[in-house]
């Protein structure tokens, strides 16, 4: 390897037109992550630049990867970091199950706390009030991160003030339109009632209309039309996670690796490539991983489409639970497993979803994972990890323009949550809501690490220091997927230090 | 034309003539829209597509082309026509080939559906890129009711008229190009198509089609690429253009350039690539997926016949059992036979006398021990040779086999009988027999699956053999049709016939096994007072039921009939065995419809062969075809109601309140300073053409004259009058001018003024219904007068006027006045004077052929006729001041009456006589008849209004100003109906008495039904006979037997049905009670729980007590309108409410596994959603 790899980057050089010093394509191939560095060489390289110089490598690596907004998506860089790791843990293989302990980890420094579980609280039952006060709890937390940066006043104050006068509010967005001359109307509501708030096409933060979702909550100023009847908006706020937030890291060199989507049960899950995950965590490479988190879908789940069964490779849905606990029981014993569920798995869709029910915890108990709702923040060493499945995506893509959220680029649709500070914002369409007695989906508290499945991409960055984390999946390409073009990213798992939060991501198939 | 046909028909026009004469003067001077009678008549097509045009000239072009060229070539004339301005007052070159494409769309669908001009919207000229200008014809979605032919070659029409007046060629853009494949995509799988071109064809079409086609947005989904362009008005898919482009260009090809070959002036060379199929192959992957889809969609019988062949040598041929017709199976609907199931139906060809033209006959007894799920008419979809068939009652098939609780196992073949025994039945062992006639199966182009053994063919088969069948028949002492079984034995060893199918059993339903089983039983059976005693084993008892030969259980089983069944098993009457054991048998009898070669030793599943090995005489299959079938949509016999129901198209605004309540809104005062009774309301402004006052009535209320529409800009207000073709344009503005205007009524003083105009007084009845508001363009009101009569007499109009009663179809071709509940006599006086054998017509009881356009009414529309008579009468003392028309007592004076018959989606309706009334739920009449409405007898229901006041009371200004309104409405009427100008399916429908013994033969080598000759309607058409001789197989005691109605009409709850359905499928052999329950979860409760829960978690609300709706709970909690208390619209209740009941089916009938399990889980998150963690509420354990 260490001979192959620098002629590799070299080669690799070329083909982006760039030469490259000697030393710095030492430097590059020793790098923890050579392709990704020397991704961001390329990127950051000077413009003109024909020659990859010493310099350049260094800056690329000291600054890399805390730099503040940086992306990560399968198609473009690290697959090919994979495909050293891949090597790796195909020796890995090799190492039998059985000796498992091979690596060791300290339980004793090991921590878990989990925060926000809906499991065994859910006191909803189904009844309008519930909805109301689920909808005002989610609107006076959101409302309070936003009232000290706007000298806010009410719907109905707004209402009353005399005509040309400044004016700010903040409101839960209940409708949005565009007028017959291209302008935004962006109706916003608070306990007192509603108030139109019209955004001109040519103001410059224009743009950031088609980033609004319904229901979510913002504050804007401006000044009240003549009649007083609308408020034209000069700025607008979201709740957002403070540019200068500084995440928690563990104190020791430690990792998690974080994953979703597992399927087992579905005729496209990827058994190998689990087997050689599970058998890679048996390796000396892997002793650090001390946490191992699942974001949702253990289960292909059964009735989750029409005729589902006729591709399922397990029909019974008990056995799929029996299957996945045996592929966990692959998993080092010495690991903590925190798990979430999903759409697919056999509890309800509506969200919060609570975690597995006792039936199905007994099925899985052989690793004594911790089984908590989704979402939930699960804080393992001073960092908190708030995990969500995801279904809430679909929705955040569908509704954005492909730059600001995509399938190929599914965290920057988890930015866009982050932004809102709030995992499923919109009611009414995709994602189901089951009244409780507070909102389980605000982001109170800003994680350091947002974990989430569900599109079957991969893709990370960070964004205000907070690191996004959507993960692939272990099924492989399904007939609907490849009916709708979806090229799923199976057999990874993203590794993350929890001292430093820098990513690592692993292929496995 | 026969003499007596011309009689008839004049008879008929002279009868409407006199009604036209009587309803001309009452509308001459009325408050009626317009002063004269608004439906004119049409004596043939040409007159249709004249009429439903409306442009003049058009018939009398057609006539003088109809005798020289096909119609399709008439319209490619009639284009010429019209682009030379011979035809048609078209100034602009738009206009010409708007009416060309109209006309030409008119006449290929005889001037009877509503897709001329409802189906295209308009045509325009455009300008291509290049500066060069082209037509665009905008389709709308009822060019559907048109046909794929029409569709096609209405561009065609485009093309050629757009060449003769010198327009260019469309030349797309290559978005547009990408916009068309995109969007037939979206609506195939939005809506669905016939044919769904690949991109690559619909891409080929585009670019090379010359006239664009376009039209109005019809979904709400939209295109996702491609959208805003420029010459496309909507980003939403154009399903009229989806039509044309699919199913019309792409998949007629052929027939298109048929008539390009012929044309100088176009040229279509593209079509060949289309037809050869070449566009869009190179792609190879997805052309045989896509064949694989058609052939799983369509052919079945097809394939069922390549397959059955492969295996020829083992076993009988055999159809393939197809199982879409049990896709979508509903609630409460049972299924009777599932695919081709051994006791099931068994498929008996023949035409009974009520039969043909998409219909199926059973017998009357199956209907009621099948719980009364059959009546007469009810559609049941079925396994083959259609998809859906119209139930008919025959008495003269075999009935149901049956094992009561007494241990008897017996065919009920009598109506008493079952109905006594229904109570004891403990299981279905066999649905009786299937009447199809043959005609169905060209219709459908179905391969002729093997036939029953049945009588008709037997008595041929005997004749054949030798057997003196005349004499035999002239002989009292012989009883062909049911000898006894000395007889039978007899006749099959003398004259070496098959056996007589009543002694034959269905030998091919057992096991060879079984065969020999029974063999063995037989040997150690012994014969006591004249009756087989056999051992009582499961195993014999199974084998004796599929055989369906009649039995007693008991402590043994004894068998009356036995010795064609111990002969059929090789023995003699004394019950010695002729043969030894299964291993004497000839391979070919030991492994005849053996399932597999793996296992040698296995024996075949047919025991026939056997049969025929041992047994002294021949033995033919009894019933080798079962057909599957499940009930579809129940009958119908009900009067047309809007909703809520009108009586008079006169609005009221709110002032009516929910229940459109005239006299309410007479007292409604608008708030504190409105006057009492006044309300505003948009309403059209009309001018008295003598006087010149305005009003909104059709009478000028000032001097009694006639008013009419008064136009003015809505821009500059300048007064427009309308051209020619009704278009009121301003000149200055050229925009549409219009005559709605809000206008201050007094509704207090239209209703008091009308009640006195009639002379009525308002306790006459209980509330007389209005509209809110007008929905047609002129928003032209109805006299209140007429409403409260229709009030009075307990009738509503439907939105054109008129009063209509709807019924399902059914077809009959010979009546009995004894069964129409009317005199030989009163026929007579009609015309009737010869039964069918040319006797001369005096009794009750005889059977006479029916007549092209007389009617059977059931009880319900008679009623309801008779009602509308008394109404029509009032209205023309009363109101028009004539004298009455009708004065009936008794609905025996229906009898002679005339009426209108109407098909949905249709222009035109067909004058009917009515001859009767049946108890059934149905409308029976002539197939001619329903085909000239454009129905066919599967399900399909249509109205009837009476003649008068269709005369009367419909007006093309009541009819709704949107797409799709002049459907529906009788635009024009045929007084005669011409059979070559009916919908053709009516030609195939067989007329002879008699099937040949060839036809019978040519089944069992699952012969195409155009290679057998039996007489079918289409070989007399355009001859003498084309109106006569319809002859049938099989006659029936009564056209309406069985039950009146189904059961699923007369059981209460969803949940009774159900519980119904799934009880039936436990009885009966025929039915997988599993698989039913399946569906039904799968299909019914399981989308329902999973659509209401994911409704309640993401529903909208609304308040309780203004009405509004909110996307999301209102943070205030309370109505932001008006304050008041805002609720669910999704509540607990009703998501959860089948749920119990799902687990219990599921439990009950065995569902697998998985199904329990997707109940299991749902019923988990039903909990997690509505119970409380924390307070759960288990069991009364709990608070003990």
């Amino acid at each position: 390897m260490p001979l192959e790899t620098p002629a590799r980057i070299v080669r690799e050089l070329t083909s982006r037109g760039y030469n490259a010093d000697r030393e710095a394509v030492t430097l590059l191939a020793n790098a923890p992550d050579p392709d990704g560095a020397l991704d961001e060489a390329v990127e950051s390289a000077p413009e003109h630049a024909l020659k990859i110089s010493v310099e350049h490598v260094r800056n690329v690596l000291d600054s890399s990867p805390s730099e503040n907004e940086d992306d990560f998506a399968p198609d473009n860089t690290s697959i090919s970091t994979g495909t050293k790791n891949t090597e790796s843990s195909v020796e890995g293989v090799t190492t039998p199950v059985e000796t498992g302990g091979s690596v060791s980890r300290n339980d004793a420094l090991q921590s878990v706390g989990i925060d926000g579980d809906v499991t065994g609280q859910s006191t909803g039952t189904g009844e309008y009030d519930d909805f109301v006060t689920v909808f005002r709890d989610r609107f006076q937390r959101l409302s309070g991160q936003l009232r000290g940066r706007v000298n806010a006043r009410p719907t109905n104050a707004v209402a009353s003030m005399p005509s040309g006068s400044d004016a700010a509010m903040v409101g839960m967005i209940s409708d949005i339109r565009s007028t017959a001359s291209g302008h935004w109307l962006v109706e916003l509501e608070d306990t007192n009632g509603t108030f139109p708030c019209l955004i001109m096409k040519d103001k410059e933060f224009a743009g950031v209309v088609n980033e609004l979702l319904l229901d979510e909550t913002i504050a804007v100023e401006g000044t009240l039309s003549s009649d007083a009847g609308i408020l034209f908006v000069d700025s607008i706020h979201f709740p957002d996670v403070p540019r200068t937030y500084k995440p928690s890291t563990a104190d020791r060199h430690v990792q998690a690796a974080l994953i979703s989507d597992v399927h087992v049960g579905s005729q496209e899950f990827m058994a190998d490539a689990w087997s050689r995950f599970t058998s890679w965590l048996h390796t000396d490479e892997a002793e650090h991983v001390e946490y191992l988190l699942i974001a949702g879908d253990m289960v292909e789940g059964v009735g989750i489409y029409p005729n589902q069964d006729e591709e399922l490779d397990i029909i019974d849905i008990f056995e799929q639970y029996e299957k996945f606990s045996e592929y966990l029981k692959e998993v080092p014993g010495d690991l903590e497993i925190v798990m979430i569920p999903g759409n697919h798995d056999a509890v309800r869709l509506a969200e919060p979803q609570p975690g597995f029910d006792e039936e199905l915890r007994d099925i899985m108990d052989v690793h004594d994972a911790r089984i908590t709702g989704n979402p939930s923040t699960v804080t393992i060493e001073n960092v908190s990890v708030l995990m969500y499945h995801g279904v809430s995506l679909d929705e955040v893509i569908a509704e954005m323009p492909e730059e600001k959220a995509s399938y190929e680029e599914p965290h920057k649709a988890m930015y866009q949550l982050l932004k809102k500070r709030h995992v499923a914002p919109q009611y009414g369409g995709h994602t189901r809501v089951a009244p409780e007695e507070k909102d389980y989906l605000v982001i109170d508290e800003v994680p350091d690490i947002f974990h989430t499945g569900h599109v079957h991409k991969l893709g990370f960055g960070k964004y205000h220091n907070v690191l996004a984390m959507n993960s692939g999946c272990w099924q492989s390409q399904t007939d609907f997927q490849k009916s709708v073009n979806i090229n799923p990213d199976s057999g990874f798992a993203p590794i993350v230090d929890l001292d430093t939060l820098d990513v690592t991501v692993r292929k496995f198939a | 034309m026969r003499e007596e046909d011309r009689q008839y028909f004049e008879r008929l026009e002279s009868q409407l003539d006199e009604a036209f004469d009587v309803a001309e003067a009452a509308r001459e001077n009325s408050g009626d829209p317009q002063p004269e009678v608004e439906i004119p008549v049409a004596k043939d097509m040409a007159d249709r597509v004249e009429n439903i045009l409306g442009i003049e000239g058009v018939a009398e072009r057609v006539r003088e082309l109809e005798g020289q060229m096909s119609r399709e070539e008439a319209a490619l004339e009639l284009a010429k026509d019209f682009a030379e301005g011979n035809v048609g007052d078209y100034d602009s070159r738009d206009g010409k080939v708007e009416g060309a494409v109209r006309t030409a769309v008119a006449l290929l669908t005889e001037g009877v559906v509503a897709a001329p001009i409802e189906g295209i919207d308009r045509v325009e000229i455009l300008t291509n890129d290049d500066g060069t200008e082209f037509v665009n014809v905008y389709y709308a979605g009822p060019i559907r009711s048109a046909g794929g032919t029409a569709q096609a070659l209405s561009v065609l029409v485009a093309d050629y008229t757009r060449a003769l007046i010198g327009v260019d060629e469309y030349k797309a853009r290559n978005d547009e190009i990408e916009r068309y494949a995109e969007e037939i995509n979206l609506y195939d799988s939005e809506t669905g198509l016939q044919y769904s071109p690949k991109d690559k064809e619909s891409k080929f079409i585009a670019e090379n089609i010359p006239v664009m086609l376009d039209g109005e947005a019809t979904g709400d989904e939209e295109v996702s690429g491609f959208r805003d362009l420029e010459r496309v008005d909507t980003n939403s898919t154009r399903g009229g253009m989806c039509l044309v482009l699919a199913e019309g260009i792409a998949l007629k090809a052929p027939k298109i350039q048929r008539y390009t070959r012929n044309l100088d002036e176009i040229d279509w060379p593209w079509l060949q690539d289309l037809i050869d199929g070449t566009i869009g192959k190179d792609d190879g992957t997805e052309e045989s997926e896509a064949e694989a889809d058609d052939s799983e969609g369509g052919d079945e019988g097809d394939k069922a016949e390549e397959e059955a062949e492969s295996d020829e040598p083992d076993g009988p041929l055999r159809v393939k059992p197809a199982t879409k017709f049990l896709r979508d199976l509903i609630a409460g609907r049972p299924v009777f036979t599932h695919p081709s199931e051994a006791g099931g139906f068994r498929l008996r060809y023949g035409r009974a006398r009520n039969h043909g033209f998409a219909t199926a006959g059973v017998h009357p007894a199956t209907m009621h021990l099948v719980d009364d799920f059959l009546a007469t008419g009810t559609q049941i979809k079925t396994e083959r040779p259609g998809k859906a068939a119209g139930v008919i009652p025959v008495d003269t098939i075999e009935g149901p086999t049956v094992r009561l609780a007494n241990g008897d196992v017996r065919r009920i073949d009598d109506v008493e009988e079952a109905l006594e025994v229904r109570n004891g039945v403990k299981k279905i062992l066999d649905l009786g027999e299937y009447l199809v006639n043959y005609g169905e199966f060209v219709e459908n182009n179905h391969p002729l699956a093997p036939a029953s053994y049945t009588f008709e063919w037997w008595v041929q088969d005997f004749e054949h053999s030798g057997a003196n069948v005349q004499a035999m028949q002239d002989n009292p002492h012989v009883d062909l049709e049911d000898p006894s079984i000395e007889e039978a034995l007899d006749w099959a060893v003398e004259y070496d016939a098959p056996l007589h199918p009543n002694y034959t059993y269905l030998w091919h339903d057992i096991s060879v096994a079984e065969f020999a089983l029974l063999a063995d039983a037989v040997e150690a059976g012994e014969v006591r007072d004249g009756r087989l005693h056999i051992e009582n084993a499961d195993d014999v008892r199974i084998a004796l039921e599929h055989l369906l030969l009649e039995h007693w259980q008991g402590e043994e089983i004894e068998i009356s009939a036995w010795k064609p069944f111990v002969r059929a098993l090789g023995f003699d009457d004394d019950l010695n065995r002729k043969w030894d054991g299964i291993d004497d048998l000839s391979r070919k009898a030991r492994e005849w419809g053996k399932v597999g070669d793996e296992n040698e030793d296995e024996s075949g599943t047919n025991a026939i062969e056997a049969v025929n090995e041992v047994a002294p005489f021949t033995v033919r299959e009894r019933a080798p075809t079962r057909i599957g079938n499940r009930m579809g949509r129940p009958e119908k016999s009900e009067k047309r109601e809007l909703s809520p129901a009108v009586h008079t198209l006169f609005p009221l605004g709110e002032a009516g309140g929910d229940q459109r309540d005239v006299a309410k809104a007479a007292k409604h005062t608008e708030g504190m300073s409105g006057v009492r009774g006044q309300a505003e309301l948009r309403i059209g402004r009309r001018e008295c053409e003598a006087c010149g006052s305005l009003t909104f009535k059709c009478k000028c209320p000032d001097c009694g004259d006639n008013t009419y529409p008064d136009y003015e800009c809505p821009d500059c207000g300048t007064t427009v009058e309308p051209d020619q073709s009704g278009r009121a344009e301003c000149p200055r503005c050229e925009i549409l001018a219009t005559s709605v205007e809000p206008q201050t009524v007094n509704l207090n003083e239209e209703y008091r003024n009308a009640l006195e105009s009639v002379g009525e007084r308002e306790n006459v009845f209980d509330t007389l219904k209005g509209v809110k508001g007008l929905t047609s363009a002129h928003k032209t009101p109805e006299p209140i007068e007429k409403g409260i009569l229709r009030a009075k007499h307990g009738v509503s109009a439907f939105k054109d006027g008129t009063i209509r009663y709807d019924m399902t179809d059914l077809p009959v071709t010979s009546v009995r006045p004894a069964e129409l509940d009317v005199s030989a006599d009163r026929l007579r006086a009609l015309g009737y004077d010869e039964d069918v054998h040319g006797e001369p017509f005096r009794h009750d009881d005889q059977l006479v052929e029916l007549r092209v356009q007389d009617i059977v009414l059931s009880d319900g529309a008679a009623k309801h006729l008779l009602k509308t008579a008394d109404f029509v009468d009032n209205l023309l003392t009363d109101y028009y001041g004539l004298d009455p028309f009708y004065e009936m007592e008794e609905r025996e004076e229906l009898v002679g009456e005339l009426v209108f018959g109407m098909a949905p989606h249709t222009s035109a309706a067909v004058v009917g006589r009515i001859i009767g009334f049946t108890s059934a739920a149905v409308g029976y009449a002539h197939p001619y008849f329903h085909a000239a409405k454009r129905r066919n007898c599967d399900g399909d229901e249509d109205c009837v209004m009476l003649l008068m006041d269709g005369l009367l009371n419909f007006s093309k200004e009541f009819l709704p100003d949107k797409r799709g309104g002049q459907m529906d409405a009788p635009l024009v009427m045929s007084s005669r109906i011409d059979p070559t100008e009916i919908d053709d399916e009516a030609h195939n429908m067989d007329i002879v008495d008699q099937y040949p013994r060839e036809f019978y033969e040519a089944t069992l080598e699952m012969a195409d039904p155009e290679d057998v000759d039996i007489t079918i309607a289409e070989d007399y058409l355009g001859t003498d006979e084309e109106y006569t001789n319809f002859r049938h197989t099989h006659d029936t005691s009564n056209i309406a037997l069985g039950p009146d109605l189904s059961a699923y009409k007369t059981l209460g709850s969803m949940m009774d049905k159900m519980n119904a359905q799934l009880e039936l499928a436990r009885k009966t052999r025929a039915v997988d009670q599993t698989d039913v329950a399946e569906r039904v979860i799968e299909g019914h409760f399981l989308p329902d729980l999973i659509g209401n829960l994911r409704a309640f978690s993401r529903q909208e609300t609304r308040c309780l007590d203004c009405g509004v709706k909110y996307r999301r709970m209102p943070l205030s909690g309370d109505c932001r309108e008006c304050g008041g208390r805002v609720n669910l619209t999704v509540h607990q209740g009703s998501v959860n409410k089948y749920m119990d009941t799902a687990i219990q089916v599921a439990d009950e009938y065995d569902c697998r596994e998985y199904t329990k399990q997707r109940l299991q889980i749902l019923d988990r998150s039903l909990e997690s959603v509505f119970e409380n963690d924390k307070n759960k509420q288990s069991g009364i354990a709990d608070f003990m």
